[in-house]
């Protein structure tokens, strides 16, 4: 049964990176050209739905590493980053990462309810969570199981590159908002 | 009587442009404990009445403004104008606005006031009741009042609504100021009211609708009038709306009849163009191509697409921007579309009938 | 806010200061809101040739615009 858990607990941890990676990028891909090859309401669409989707699995992966007896993290330890008894510091990034899930995730679901400024000073700390979560993988991938490690890094390549992409974008919308900013206003 | 029954009483409208009944207005600012920001920005293109009322009639202002707001008043005006000059100089709480044209719309002030930039800001409820602006920032109930109406006010007070009501058209009643400028020998603020012939206005200012160009009345939100229709209209609502166009802000252009109207409102698009606050695509996008558009048309190049090209893109940034600025510069195009044509036509076979200018001499005002 | 009435449809309107042309409105009102030449939303009246897309789709596009720049409200 412990084996079994903490199969499970790497496997949705492992698919959690991807999952979360995917929601990066369709983030990424809603900045930028307006293109209409690539429907924006499919993008967006996909971008919640694979956000609640990468949190049920989060939230399999933490429960099972948190049920399993082998190694020593409680409760707590999921939720307050760094106190955990089996390698506190790379599992605490981890916690930090899902405390940051939970933030994103909440003031998402509340986003109606909430000012837009501070539904998007939480939703750019998914800049942090998302490095955050990839290096606790990495860490956690054990040395015996490579392909484990190599599932971080090429998230991160596509990630990466997803990011440049959209730092790169022209888009005429934000590019005449800002230039109009620079003006006398105030 | 209360000071709502008396606005009520006398009929009193806003003079800055709206003309919305400032008994209806006060009473919600009282009722929701609104803070008034009095505007005495001549925002408009040519307003002049708003530094006339600062100068000769401050002490009413003062007295209209303090009944409106009490003692949470601010007085709106442009930065280093003689007008924030003079208000400084009074001891008034002065709100500087900087000297952009949609810097004086009433919710740019509102945003002004409470220390976000002077930029229109949606408006999904009045903002006498309060609310938020497009990110979320909570704005306390405020209104905006124009300086002339809050002097009107302090008149309605001392001299009661019969005496008010004693000017004007029983639906537009009372005095009001108008601005003349342009190609007359006295440029300057009139005393007028609704009714009254806007040739007589436009000779209290030295000027002859006999002999003049054609006439932009209300500014860049405004229209353009012919020569002769300016000199049979009234100044009076149901007197331009023939025109599409109000009363207004109380501003009226006289053009010069030697100059060439196109070439002059191509001036104004431009200027319109690059004014946009940036925060509205159809406007930061549409004004300069409706200015582009204009050109294109003056400069004699396919005027029957130009001219469709300008008629779409005038409707279609009509009422989607977060404040009128689109709709008043697409209702100027409109308008001298109309009574321009011949003339468009005359630069479309290559001569311009006013002062019989070259066509090439156009080009080289327009390529500025 | 008052109910509608069958007579008085409630209708999108959009926060032109928030909105930055995404066009998910315009896909997932069909029938209402198509996009002008620089992609951003034309809501249509009825007298536009604008076709009720109903109360759901209505509410998804309020819930799914990433500039959250719809919102409902009677039109003015």
């Amino acid at each position: 049964m412990n084996e079994l858990l903490w199969f499970v607990s790497r496997a949705t941890g492992t698919a959690s990176i991807v999952l979360l990676t995917a929601v990066l990028v369709l983030g990424a891909l809603t900045a930028g050209r307006r293109s209409r090859a690539l429907s924006q309401t499919v993008v967006v669409g996909l971008h919640r739905s694979l956000a609640l989707g990468t949190s049920a699995f989060l939230l399999a992966h933490i429960g099972t590493a948190v049920l399993e007896t082998y190694v020593s993290i409680d409760w707590i330890s999921a939720f307050v980053p760094f106190t955990a008894g089996y390698r506190p510091l790379w599992v605490g990034l981890g916690t930090l990462a899902f405390d940051i899930v939970l933030a994103v995730v909440a003031t998402s679901l509340l986003r109606h309810r909430l000012s837009r400024r501070a539904w998007k000073a939480v939703h750019l700390m998914a800049f942090a969570l998302w490095p955050l979560a990839l290096v606790h993988g990495y860490a956690m991938g054990t040395s015996n199981e490579p392909l484990l490690r190599l599932v971080p890094v090429a998230c991160a390549v596509v990630g990466g590159l997803a990011l440049t992409w959209r730092a790169l974008a022209r888009h005429a919308d934000q590019e005449r908002r800002q230039a109009i900013l620079t003006q006398e206003w105030s | 009587m209360n000071l709502v029954e008396l606005l009520d009483q006398s009929g009193l409208t806003g003079r800055g442009g709206a003309a919305f009944s400032t008994a209806t207005k006060v009473r919600a600012a009282h009722e929701h404990r609104a803070a008034l920001v009095v505007n005495a920005c001549d925002g408009e293109i040519g307003a002049v009445k708003d530094a006339y009322v600062v100068e000769h009639h401050l002490a009413a202002l003062v007295r209209g403004a303090t009944l409106v707001g009490g003692r949470r008043v601010r007085y709106a005006a442009h930065r280093g104008s003689a007008t924030e000059a003079r208000l400084r100089a009074a001891g008034l709480d002065v709100l500087s606005a900087p000297a952009r044209y949609v810097s004086s719309e009433e919710t740019s002030l509102i945003s002004l006031a409470q220390g976000g930039l002077a930029r229109p800001m949606t408006k999904r409820q009045p903002f006498v009741m309060g609310g938020a602006d497009s990110e979320g920032r909570r704005i306390r109930p405020t209104v905006v009042l124009n300086a002339e109406t809050l002097w009107r006010v302090a008149q309605v007070v001392e001299h009661g609504p019969h005496w008010f009501r004693a000017q004007g058209l029983p639906k537009e009643p009372g005095p009001r100021l108008v601005g003349v400028g342009g190609a007359v020998s006295r440029p300057g603020v009139i005393a007028t009211s609704a009714g009254i012939p806007l040739r007589d206005i436009v000779a209290a200012a030295e000027g002859d609708l006999d002999r003049s160009g054609p006439v932009i009345v209300g500014g860049l939100g405004g229209v353009l009038l012919s020569r002769a229709e300016a000199a049979a209209a009234p100044w009076s609502t149901e007197g331009l709306r023939p025109f599409g166009g109000r009363p207004g802000p109380g501003v009226v252009h006289v053009l010069d009849p030697d100059a060439c109207p196109v070439v002059e409102l191509a001036r104004w698009f431009d200027h319109a163009a690059g004014e946009s606050a940036g925060q509205c695509g159809p406007c930061m996008f549409g004004l300069p191509a409706i200015a582009a558009d204009w050109r294109e048309l003056a400069a004699g190049a396919s005027p029957a697409p130009a001219r469709q090209r300008l008629l779409r893109r005038t409707a279609s940034v009509t009422g989607r921007g977060a404040c009128r600025f689109p709709d008043g510069v697409a209702g100027l195009a409109t308008s001298a579309l109309r009574v321009l044509s011949d003339h468009l036509a005359d630069h479309a076979s290559g001569h311009c009938a006013a002062g019989q200018t070259s066509r090439s001499s156009h080009d080289r005002v327009l390529a500025h | 806010m008052t109910a509608s009435s069958p007579t008085d449809r409630a209708a999108v309107r959009v926060d032109r200061v928030a909105c930055t042309g995404h066009g998910v409105c315009a896909s997932l009102l069909p029938g209402s809101i198509r996009l002008d030449e620089w992609g951003y939303p034309v809501v249509l009246t009825p007298a536009e040739g604008g076709v009720d897309d109903g109360d759901q789709a209505r509410a998804a596009a309020v819930r799914l615009c990433p500039a959250m720049a719809l919102y409902a409200g009677r039109p003015s």
